[in-house]
């Protein structure tokens, strides 16, 4: 018996010991402030990523984390300022030909990557060709190769690197061509895809690149020195940024915290500046001063399929459309700090002249039940007497799933219709909707840069996607075809403007439901803290604290 | 014994290779892609094929089935889909150590204190002894350990400030987590435990050691306790597998970078080969748990020894 238990408790012991020299984090190293005791005390900020980091390699990567991280690390010929225009960064200046085609970007003089390193013209060129080559690109390939001259014949293969519209006509010149005048396109180049890489340090690194501190290079406003896709990242003041006086944080560390309770907790014990709040936290914290809230270019929306019955008929589909009233959803239910939408692009979204697209667009969509009956009643007639059994698709994450209910319920209760809920995991339900198993489904679109264009390409098509409903309108695929060549802002803008209310009013294809917003409290202390609704959200350069 | 590992091993290998092949097919019948098929469905249905197609994933499953057990027999599991240019090995081993550490410390310290509870259970039988231990265990199988989580987190780490709330940063990041792991562990092997000396209390060869004139203390060390283990390391193969292969819900709370999150995740997103890589690696691991308990059984029980017998 002692050999055994001893055997048991030695060998755990063993395997204990073996372990414990395993990797924590260790960024304990807080009070290294102490040390230079004459200087300004260190500002450092403590932050959390609600899920890993997948990927750092930026003409790959997906998603909002990896964008948020890289956004700061590195950056492109713009940077999003703190009200989410696109200011020169890496580019000085930029001069737009007549025919808004071509740009001709001038670098900043002494630009360095952190190995001392100028940034060079040559750099954009690298990456641009590399974020669109098919050997080395990612899904967001389309974000340059819709643009540039050349470039989806590039993707393709049918043009060589030489036919691109992207020319580094000196080490400071960089002139791009592109398809169609792009009013945003200087928006589009802030973008984690737009920005530079040295093709002898990418080169060098090989399949290791982007995979630790030490195999990726960076131009902005931070550097990493420490980075795990499990645990988090930290960021410390790059000193070889060109604008490092306008940085006013020193150090910033970013961790992992899946759990919302947990970060609240580490919000409440001083481990963090910044939590975003479940809806369940919400009421305890609204008053709170160091409580607020921000929203996203991620607008939600039930799409009808067009040729499943009864949606094939515009009078029902109107019906759904005016027979409830998302801003019960978003005060009452998802009290998330989202916002009621009336049409399908996101409310913050820029128009022209200084106005936003929603002030020229706007209550497409008034909630109406008495207007719904009516069209419910005609519809009816016209498709002889009868609804057939109607289910609503949705994604089963608990916003998606209380949105369906809520859908349910009131049709329901103002047009006596009874609809059934499926409900699908995230990537089944957009299988299905892109299968055409579909009749109504919520679904969602999280804009990559501020024009309503990011939406109005959607629906274009003869038809569109099953996905898209297969609308198919000539008019609205004039409408956005003429507002991709037209050169005059305004002009451009009223045929956008038109296309939506062909879109949302005239065809009803969708039935606008609310644009995504987070709640959050944030230590009283730091102020200018910027989240970019579009693009990669997080942006450190302008953050100041106490 | 080593005819009786040699088949062991071949049984293993046949095992795994059942379980690689189910699992790929099983897989590929998720409905979805890798990929950000938000951003994908911009694309025509021919250049969203030639986008799989670089991927592989154009091919017949049959083929892609084909290929991944090729490169898995020269011991490749491939790169991950999700983490991209990550190797499936590495990220399986950047994530295991968190996850193997607070699994050997809880169940190390569950089995050594759910062995004492018993024990003291055990022998003052139907005293207020054995009705708190009891009680105790009760709880531990009653509450999920994802409440103890939250309330350790609360009151230890947030109200009294005695342990971080949360994070991996140093040995007492891992404090909690462990106790709170442990609770299930002490309350199954402490009932175990007492149930199993109980019984063993009644035999007759306690009676005859007894009346030799051995000691209290002898006749627990030499005959009672040895006797007893024998369901405890029966449980305490699943335990540990369960506890080193890592809790998603007790990682996500205390912010431990482990590996319990890592499966249900690229079940998620369809990461294949990480699904694969994972499955891959918690089987083989569980199966050679299993052995070595086998193996352990003879130690602790000379009438189970497998010398000469099929096992």
């Amino acid at each position: 018996m002692r050999k055994s238990m001893k055997l048991l408790a030695l060998s755990m012991l063993a395997l204990v010991l073996v372990l414990s020299g395993c990797n924590f984090s260790d960024s304990s190293n807080g009070n290294s402030d102490s040390k230079d005791g004459s200087k300004d005390e260190k500002k450092t900020l403590k932050l959390s990523l609600e899920n890993d980091i997948p990927d750092l390699n930026q003409v790959k990567t997906t998603d909002g984390i990896s964008f948020g991280i890289l956004n700061n690390i590195m950056e492109g010929l713009y940077r999003l300022d703190e009200n989410h225009e696109a200011v020169p960064a890496m580019a000085e200046s930029v001069e737009i030909s007549e025919d808004k085609l071509t740009y001709t970007f001038k670098l900043r003089e002494g630009v360095k990557w952190s190995n001392g390193d100028p940034v060079t013209a040559a750099d954009f060129r690298y990456s641009w060709l590399r974020a669109i080559h098919p050997d080395t690109a990612g899904s967001y390939a389309f974000i340059i190769a819709d643009y540039v001259k050349g470039a989806a014949e590039f993707v393709e293969g049918v043009a060589t690197d030489s036919e691109v519209g992207i020319v580094a006509e000196d080490d400071t010149t960089l002139v791009v061509t592109l398809n169609e005048p792009t009013p945003y396109f200087l928006g589009l180049t802030a973008f984690v895809t737009y920005f530079p890489l040295n093709e002898k340090f990418v080169t060098e690194a090989g399949d290791d690149f982007a995979l630790t501190t030490e195999n990726i290079l960076f131009n902005g406003p931070f550097t990493m020195t420490e980075y795990d896709q499990a645990a988090g990242v930290k960021l410390v003041k790059n000193d070889k940024y060109w604008d490092k006086e306008n940085v006013g944080i020193d150090e910033v560390s970013l961790k992992v915290i899946k759990e919302n309770s947990t970060a609240l907790n580490l919000y409440e014990a001083g481990d963090l500046d910044r939590v975003y709040l479940s809806s369940s936290d919400i009421q305890s914290y609204q008053d709170d001063k160091e409580f607020g809230t921000e929203s996203k270019f991620n607008s939600w929306f039930v799409q009808f399929n067009l040729t499943k019955a009864p949606f094939d008929n515009v009078n029902i589909r109107k019906a759904f459309q005016l027979g409830y009233d998302p801003e019960i959803l978003t005060a009452q239910i998802l009290n998330n700090g989202s916002t009621p939408a009336s049409g399908v692009v996101a409310s913050g979204m820029a128009g022209v002249d200084g106005k936003l697209f929603r002030e020229l667009n706007p209550d497409l969509v008034t909630p109406n039940v008495e207007k719904a009956k009516e069209y419910l009643a005609a519809g009816l007639k016209e498709i002889g007497g009868t609804l057939p059994a109607i289910e609503i698709l949705t994604a089963d994450d608990t916003i998606a799933k209380d949105t369906a209910t809520f859908l349910q319920s009131e049709f329901k209760k103002n047009l006596g219709v009874d609809v059934n809920i499926s409900t699908k995991p995230y990537s089944g339900r957009l299988q299905a909707m892109r299968d055409d198993a579909y009749q109504m489904g919520i679904n969602k679109w999280g804009a990559d840069y501020n024009d309503a264009s990011t939406y109005m390409d959607l629906w274009v098509g003869t038809p569109a996607s099953p996905l898209r409903g297969h609308y198919s309108s000539t008019v609205y695929n004039d409408l956005v075809a003429k507002s991709k060549s037209e050169t005059d802002e305004v002009k451009r803008m009223d045929y956008l403007l038109e296309a939506e209310k062909a879109l949302v009013v005239d065809d009803a294809v969708i039935a606008p439901l609310y644009d995504e917003g987070k709640a959050f409290l944030q230590n009283a202390e730091v102020t200018n803290f910027t989240i970019h609704p579009y693009g990669a959200p997080l942006e450190l350069k302008y953050i100041k604290k106490k | 014994m080593k005819k009786f590992l040699a088949v062991r091993i071949v049984n293993i290998l046949v095992t795994l290779f059942v379980i690689a092949t189910v699992t790929f097919f099983l897989m590929k019948l998720l409905p979805g892609s890798p990929f950000d098929e938000e951003k994908l469905a911009g694309l025509s249905d021919e250049d969203r094929m030639e986008f799989y197609a670089r991927y592989g994933l154009d091919q017949p499953v049959a083929v892609q089935y084909a290929k991944y057990m090729g490169n898995l027999v020269k011991g490749d599991l491939g790169i991950s889909y999700y983490y991209k240019g990550q190797q499936v090995e590495s990220l399986i081993s950047s994530r295991i150590g968190p996850s193997a550490l607070l699994g050997a410390q809880a169940a190390l310290l569950g089995v050594s204190i759910g062995l004492i509870l018993g024990m003291i259970a055990a022998f003052r039988h139907n005293t207020m002894w054995d009705f708190f231990t009891m009680f105790i265990a009760v709880i531990g199988v009653a509450i999920p350990n994802f409440v103890f989580a939250a309330l350790l987190q609360y009151y230890v780490g947030l109200k009294w400030g005695i342990l971080p709330v949360a994070f991996w940063e140093s040995y007492d990041s891992s404090i909690l987590p462990t106790i709170a792991l442990s609770m299930m562990v002490i309350a199954l092997i402490a009932r175990f435990m007492r149930n199993e000396m109980l019984e063993v209390l009644q035999q007759d060869y306690i009676l005859t050691a007894k009346s030799k004139g051995l000691s209290q203390m002898n006749v627990i060390i030499r005959h009672t306790l040895r006797n007893s283990m024998i369901p405890i390391i029966t449980i305490l193969g699943p335990i540990t597998v369960s506890l080193l292969t890592g809790s998603l819900v007790i990682e996500n709370i205390f912010g431990v970078p482990g590996i319990g999150s890592l499966f249900v995740d690229s079940i998620k997103v369809n990461d294949y080969t990480t699904i694969m890589g994972l499955t891959l690696f918690y089987s083989a691991f569980y199966i050679l748990t299993i052995l070595v308990v086998d193996l352990l059984y003879g130690i602790v029980d000379p009438r189970i020894r497998l010398t000469g017998s099929k096992g």
